[in-house]
């Protein structure tokens, strides 16, 4: 019952931030990998990466380092979706320690640590961070900043093989073959394995044109995407009360309209899949390795325990 | 009651029957004397709320939730519905069997506080607001915060519903409860067959051994969900919370090595009891028109479940 405004800042926000320090970007030379004699620090790769995000890099967002220090030499590099305690232990197994995360490492977007200071899993998991000299790099809104496409949107686009139907006007509306809303949830549930992924709408509803807000998905600007001319939108996740009512009020009031929620880790996941392969780009002393997040739950029908419990 | 006005003007010979009740003249009997009626008429929609108000414990501080958000509060009410949230599939129902004052947990206009500011030319805002008007309904948004003193309603009802009244582990916190020892899947099933809900998502171990169970029913913030996760719960029940907040944090428990489950019932499925509850509460102090608790249909559907519950209007030229 309680309820708190959510404070996220949303990629809009983001993007809104991009684009007003492009107004005062300075011209910058790209700067070449580090030479064999030097160690790669973790500011190494952070000002390569500032370099070659196509827009100027912006404060006030949710993007530094959460953990870990900037002079930490480099052995290896994980993307992940989020610093789950398993994505540190699985980074720390392929042999890296520098994580770059879309998502938090403490439990809130904007990292906040005020109210962790007594608590027992913050010191776990920072002590961990600690023994294993790992750094905890949040990549949130420059990677959704990336241009031509949002760094989120390709990874998931190319997951889907949805390339070719991108409407050229807007990169997150896609122009399907015909097909139904169920069919289209079964695409999801193969393609991002979102096997616990719920749908707002008739299953035989037809769909062809279909609005993504991959991620956390707020009221506003959700309603007016699920307004447009669309058939679906599908998102990461969204409140029962806002977004997910509009959509059901639309579907009892006869609109032909159809909500998918596929998961957070599930809708984005695949965008830190392609950060890797963009890291390996311009980061090629050490080896970068994609971490995939496993989907946190399960149905009573197929009930699993993909949690690594062994430390 | 026209009955007793009559009779009463003939006693007194002077009272009008709408006027106030007067002190009887002490050489009259007691007995002899009948109070007027109060009320002639219906009662309106801002007179039940102001008797709802009363017996609420409302914030004193001025409350954007707690109020009438759609309707036309002089509305003469013939009924009263209470639910878990207004959405249209509700309002039909309410309106079909002439409960016209709808009282709901969650906002009717699709926002926090039924936020209205980025409403303005929405075609769907203008139909919901349209078919409010045009069936004389007034909703208001009664955000907990009842009965006045005593165990939360919500609460309360939620544990009448799953038949854990005699499962508090503290009478004075009726969201904590110990269970004959079970497990997580077990539970979880429980949970769907007592509160009807086909999709609901859990994180843990399908066998954790259960026993202190724990719940925030409806929306989970950030903060209360980490300290109750910290509790000796075994499981925490609500209906939802962010996917980068408590449930990163109750996954990132279990890999450090701690027994601990979330159950996650989806907003409306995890509160609703309550407001079941809620419309027997109403009896207690309203009699005047009848109350009846309208249940939600499950928003969404998943893949084990393919099949809408939401029941679709004919389409309309309103797209």
């Amino acid at each position: 019952m309680m309820r708190m405004r959510n404070l996220e800042i949303s990629r809009r926000e983001a993007i809104r931030r991009a684009a007003a320090a492009a107004a005062t970007l300075a011209v910058t030379s790209l700067s070449s990998p580090a030479s064999a004699a030097a160690p790669l620090s973790v500011q190494d790769v952070l000002d390569r990466m500032k370099q070659r995000i196509g827009t100027p890099w912006f404060e006030g967002g949710v993007d530094r380092i959460i953990a870990g220090a900037a002079g930490s030499e480099v052995k290896g590099i994980g993307t992940a979706m989020m610093a789950t305690f398993d994505a540190l232990k699985d980074t720390v197994k392929a042999g890296a320690n520098l994580l770059i995360t879309h998502e938090p490492t403490f439990w809130s977007h904007p990292d906040t640590l005020t109210s962790l200071m007594d608590d027992p899993l913050y010191k776990v998991k920072q002590d961990y961070i600690r023994e294993h000299n790992l750094v905890s790099f949040h990549f949130h809104d420059h990677w959704h900043a990336l241009r031509p496409v949002d760094g989120i949107n390709r990874g998931t686009r190319d997951q889907m093989g949805w390339t070719d139907y991108m409407d050229p006007k807007n990169q997150r509306i896609y122009d399907l073959p015909p097909t139904t809303l169920l069919a289209l949830a079964r695409e999801f549930q193969t393609k991002l394995g979102a096997r616990t992924l719920r749908v707002v709408g008739d299953p035989s509803l037809p769909v062809k044109r279909v609005y993504e807000s991959w991620g956390y998905c707020s009221p506003f600007p959700g309603v007016d995407f699920l307004d447009s001319d669309v058939d679906a939108m599908v998102i990461g996740e969204a409140q029962d009360w806002d977004l997910i009512a509009y959509a059901q009020d639309a579907v009892a009031s006869g609109r032909k309209k159809a909500l998918i929620i596929l998961g957070h880790v599930r809708s984005e996941m695949w965008g830190m899949k392609y950060c890797a392969e963009w890291l390996r780009g311009f980061v090629p002393e050490v080896p970068v390795h994609f971490i995939p997040n496993i989907e946190p739950y399960w149905n009573i029908e197929e009930p699993v325990f993909e949690i690594n419990t062994k430390l | 009651m026209a009955d007793t006005s009559t009779s009463l003007l003939s006693e007194s010979g002077n009272a009008p029957a709408s006027a106030p009740a007067q002190a009887p003249p002490a050489q009259r009997a007691p007995e002899t004397f009948r109070r007027p009626p109060q009320h002639s008429g219906p009662v309106t929609a801002l007179q039940f709320v102001q008797r709802i108000c009363a017996k609420s414990a409302l914030p004193t501080a001025a409350n954007l939730e707690d109020s009438v958000i759609a309707g036309d509060p002089t509305t003469a009410i013939t009924g009263i519905a209470t639910t878990a949230i207004a959405t249209l599939d509700c309002l039909r129902t309410a309106a079909a069997s002439g409960r016209n004052l709808i009282v709901t947990l969650e906002p009717i206009f699709w926002a926090d506080e039924d936020n209205l500011d980025r409403m303005e030319g929405n075609r769907q805002f203008q139909a919901k607001r349209d078919f409010i008007r045009s069936y004389n309904l007034v909703c208001f948004h009664l955000h907990g915060h009842w009965p006045a003193s005593g165990p939360d309603g919500i609460a309360l009802g939620m544990a009448k519903e799953l038949g854990w009244e005699n499962n508090f582990a503290d009478p004075a916190t009726p969201t904590r409860f110990k269970l004959p020892p079970t497990t997580l899947l077990s539970l979880a099933r429980e949970l769907a067959a007592k509160l009807n809900s086909r999709t609901m998502r859990i994180v843990g171990d399908p066998s954790l051994p259960v026993e202190s169970v724990a719940a925030i029913w409806g929306n989970a913030p950030q903060m209360p969900a980490l300290h109750l996760l910290n509790e000796p719960v075994d499981v925490v029940l609500t209906g939802y919370t962010h996917e980068w907040e408590a449930v990163e944090y109750v996954q990132d428990m279990i890999s450090a090595g701690r027994k601990k489950g979330m159950i996650l019932l989806g907003e409306a499925r995890s509160e609703q009891a309550g407001m079941k509850y809620c419309a027997e509460w109403l009896k207690t102090f309203i009699s005047e028109v009848p109350i009846e608790f309208v249940p939600s249909v499950e928003p969404y559907w998943n893949l084990h479940h393919p099949d809408t519950e939401i029941a679709a209007e004919p389409p309309t030229a309103n797209r």
